[in-house]
Formats: C-alpha cells, structure tokens, sequence
C-alpha cells in the first residue's frame, strides 16, 4: 500500500500528543534528574557542578549499601515466591468447577486496593500485642510467644515479602491464566489417552508451553519489585534500624531532607538497573508478541 | 484413591487457602473498623459492634477524609479520561495505519513504563514548586496520565488492530473522512476496549503513592492513600478503628469496581501484559 508522505505525516501527528506526554512528564524528569545528580543540591547551600561527587560518596556509604542490599533481597525473596503462588492460583482458576466464578472475583481485590491501604492493614495484622498474623499462630500453637514482626529485621522482611505477595499474585496469577487458557485443549486430551499422569502433563505441556508468558511475569515483577516504595514507607517506615529501606524509600528519604543532588544519584542508580532490565525485557518480549 | 479424587481435594483444599488468604486480611480490616476495640481477638468481650468509627471519619472536618475521596475521585477520574484521549489516536495510527517504526515506538514506550517513579518525582517536584503547582490538582493529572499512558496505549493497540479492516475501508468507500472513521466506525466497535483502558487507568492512578506524597502538601490536593499513610493519632497511637473505618471505606468502592467489571479488568490486564 503506498502512501503520499503527507498522508504518512498525518498518521504520525497522531502519535504527537503521546510522545508529549512522555517527553514531557517522564523523559525531561529523568534527563533533570541525572543531571541534578552532578550538582551539589542541598536546600539553603547555594548550588554547584560537582561531578561525581555524589556517587563516589554512594560507594562509601553504608546506608546505600543496606538499601541496595534489601532492595536485592527482597526482590530475590518475593519475586520467585509470587511466581509459584501465582502459578498455583493460575492452575486452580482455570481448573472448570462451580467455584471458578467466585475465585475469579477474589483473585483481583487485593490488587485492586491501593498498597499504602493494604499496607496500613498489615500492620495491624502484625500488631505485637493484639495483630491477627500472632492471633492465629499462638491459636494454631505454632508458637508460645508473640512474634515480634516489625520489631526485628528478620520479622519485618518476612511481613513485606508476605505482604507483597498478598497484593501481587493475583496480577501474575491472572497474566498466567491468560498463558494457560492459550495452551491448546487437544495436547490434554492426547495426553490423557496416552495415559500421562497429572504431574506429568504438567511438567511435559504445561510449563514448556507456558515459560514465555512466566518469563514476561518474572521480569514485570522483578521491575515492580526493585522499585518498591509504598508498602516500606507504609508498613515500617524503612525499619527497623534502616533494614528494610528500599532504593526509593533510601532516595526519597534524601530528597525529604533537602538533598536532592545525592538523592538523585540514588535515583539513577535505580533507574539504570530499572533500564538494564527492561532492555533485557525487550529482548525476550521481542520472541513472544506478534505486533499489530 | 483415583487421581482424579486427588485432584479434586487439592483443589478445593487450594481454592479455601487461597479464598481465606485473599479475603481475610480485608474481612480483618472491616471487623477492626466496626470494633469497639481494635484488640477484639484476644478480649473475653470480643467484637463489640459499632459504627462510631465509620461516623468519625465521614464526619470529622478536621480529619480530612472526604476531602481526599473527592480529590482521588476527581484526579484519577481526569488522569483516566486525559489517558484514553491521547492513547487513543496513537493506538489507532498504531494498529491501522501500518507506520513505518511502529515497532520500534511501541518498544520505546514500554521501556518508559518500566523506569522507577522515584527517579521522576524530585524534578517533578522543582518544576512544579516553581510553576507554583504544588498541591493542585494538575500536579497529579499530568504526571499521572504520561505514567499510565504506555500501558494504556498497548492494551488499545491490542484492541484497535482486531476492528476489522474491511469496515474502514466502506466508510472510506462512503465518503468518510479519517477522522470520521475513527469516530464513528473503529471507537464504537472498540468501545469495550477503551472502557477496560479507562478503568484500568482510573485503578492504577487511585492507588499510585509516591508522586501524591511529594507533590501535595494538604487536603486541597492529597489522595486517600497518603492521607490514609500519614494518618497519625494526637498521641502516637495509631487510632486503629479510625483508620480501618478509613480503610474500609476507601476499599468498598474500589472492591465493587473489581466485581462489577471484572471481566474487562482482566482482559485489559492481560491485554498490557502478555498480548500487548
């Protein structure tokens, strides 16, 4: 089909708009961001071309150190436990029963909340004293003692981790379902007259058929998980001792306190791990769409 | 035992597990909210009902609550209707008018969604402190919008390329003009699919956290998640029953969204995801 450029040019002005918005609200951010990251920046010290400055003090400081470590740790915790919740709400969603509609309806609450409220509720769950999460293990007699879960880094970690999951299986349970229900019917039906056991159809259709659409849901996790921010501000405040402050929560902190040149050096850090990703992302992806 | 009745118990042991972890931190939330005492599980009394909680919160000025429903309500309601506006013609140029670079520019802008929020908002916040923006309600829409635009852009696409070509053409054919096309043939058949976009996006902008926490100062402009984050009691303790009430009301309407339209929800989310 040939086009007159003038008919091409029309069909690219109505791509304009978009690409405003996003040269606008995110492109020149990131591109001030960077460069506030070569300033010294802080409020009431007049300002200056730094250089590096700010990163070679990220190399030295322990703060940054703990909130790369945590933000790693909780990535590497999270990320593989809500993929095999997922898969297993995925398995029980397009398993056919009476109850199909119901589960479908749950799957998608705890993600529809926003996370600063689901976070506000899950510290109560892990109240000390009176919180549901030691309610029922002291009931189940898992221990004889309260837990202490925000009290202790350990504990805190295990309630952010336990708390993300919460939120976010329901989204890799529902991108999961969409891979399932491509799988085609009659593998199954084969299978089944080849007499292969459960198990069996599992590990010889259902995963290799379904390691595009898990490796799609791994990265936009991954992504998701690294650059966590509200569930830590909300549930403990980066605590206790700093030993669950992510990258962001770490940043943000820094832009809170009015230095907003090391805070953006934080931020780029984040954003050029962030972007290593999605390019590896796009990579991957690249295999597994059919664009339009 | 035949593999089948095995089956058949790790389902429905699953499906109770799986319903009972879901529901119950928000069934905990509800009970809290309608408590005397937010210690009800470990007191002899146990839960003394109550709606004093709920009463406090919708009608305290001081608390500011309904102040920031209707601030979530109005920017998410804008950055969700500014969204579909500008996504829109671009899906469409995107998915029918076969653009050289297509591709390429749909590549671009998924990797855009993927950059970290945090390293956005402290330029953000300069720009907007010194076009005096801070805490108004255009601070939020338009970051807001460009932040879920990609997203919105591949689920359109993905609904704009299965409009049949064919019934552009005979509209062409019938003297209609491009823009009229799109108007009266392609958005009504992908109707369903701008109104998966729309929600998806007034979602997403209801419940996005760190940008209301930087670029509001009060309850002029600040959502309910920060509100409901930054909810302290007088005294350091947190008023748990207040804040549950709080809770509970800002879940109720987000929860009948999810059940009323859960299908769309989920063809829009798998849409984004996997189909693009």
């Amino acid at each position: 089909m040939d086009r007159s450029p003038g008919e091409l040019l029309r069909g690219y002005a109505f791509l304009l708009p978009l690409a405003l918005f996003l040269a606008a609200f995110v492109l020149v951010p990131i591109g001030g961001t960077f460069v506030g990251s070569l300033m010294r920046d802080v409020t009431f010290l007049p300002e200056r071309f730094a250089g590096a400055e700010n990163y070679r003090a990220l190399l030295s400081d322990p703060g940054f150190a703990q909130a790369l470590r945590f933000t790693v740790l909780f990535t590497a915790a999270s990320v593989p436990l809500e993929l095999l919740l997922g898969l297993a709400v995925a398995l029980l969603l397009a398993h056919p029963s009476r109850a199909r509609g119901a589960l479908r309806a749950c799957v998608l609450i705890p993600w529809a909340i926003p996370a600063a409220v689901s976070g506000k509720v899950f510290q109560l769950v892990y109240n000390y004293n009176y919180g549901l999460a030691n309610y029922l293990m002291n009931a189940m007699g898992v221990v004889d003692r309260p837990v202490n879960w925000l009290g202790t880094s350990t504990g805190a970690f295990l309630s952010l981790v336990l708390a993300d999951a919460w939120k976010t299986t329901p989204f890799v349970a529902i991108i999961l379902l969409a891979g399932l229900s491509g799988i085609p019917g009659h593998l199954y039906l084969q299978a089944q007259i080849d007499r292969a056991g459960y198990l069996r159809r599992f590990t010889r259709i259902t995963l290799p058929l379904l390691s595009t659409v898990l490796l799609i849901a791994l990265l936009f996790r991954t992504i998701d998980a690294l650059r966590v921010f509200d569930l830590m501000f909300v549930l403990t405040g980066g605590g206790p001792g700093g030993s669950t402050t992510s990258l962001s929560l770490y940043g943000y902190n820094y832009f809170l306190g009015g230095d907003f040149g090391y805070g953006s050096a934080v931020s780029v850090v984040l954003f050029l791990i962030a972007l290593g990703l999605s390019l590896l992302y796009l990579r991957v992806g690249r295999f597994a769409r059919e664009l339009p | 035992m035949s593999e089948d009745r095995q089956i058949r118990i790790l389902y429905v042991a699953g499906a109770l597990g799986f319903m009972a972890f879901s529901l119950g931190p928000i069934l905990y939330m509800a009970l809290t909210a309608a408590s005397r005492r937010p210690d009800f599980l470990s007191r002899a009394s146990g839960l003394e009902f109550t709606l004093a909680h709920f009463i406090a919160v919708a009608g305290t000025p001081s608390l500011h609550f309904l102040d920031n429903l209707r601030n979530s309500i109005v920017v998410s309601g804008c950055a969700s209707a500014l969204c579909v506006a500008v996504a829109a013609p671009a899906a469409y140029a995107i998915a029918r008018l076969r653009l050289p670079g297509r591709a390429f520019f749909l590549l671009c802008v998924l990797a855009v969604s993927m950059f970290p929020p945090v390293s956005l908002v402290s330029y953000l916040f300069k720009v907007m402190g010194a076009l005096d923006w801070i805490n108004t309600y255009r601070a939020l829409v338009l970051p807001y919008t460009a932040w879920i635009l990609p997203l919105s852009l591949w689920i359109l696409t993905g609904y704009f390329a299965q409009v049949p070509v064919d019934l552009d053409r005979a509209a062409l054919v019938d003297g209609c003009s491009g823009l009229g096309v799109l108007r009266k043939v392609v958005i009504p058949v992908a109707a369903p699919g701008i109104f998966s976009t729309a929600l998806l996006a007034f979602i997403l902008a209801f419940n996005e956290f760190l940008f209301a926490l930087m670029l509001t100062t009060d309850h002029a402009a600040r959502t309910v998640p920060v509100g409901i984050a930054l909810f302290e009691g007088l005294h350091g303790e947190i008023p748990w029953g207040v804040v549950m009430a709080a809770a509970t009301l800002t879940t109720v309407p987000v929860v009948l969204l999810t059940l009323v339209f859960q299908r769309r929800i989920v063809q829009g989310l798998t849409r984004g995801a996997v189909k693009g």
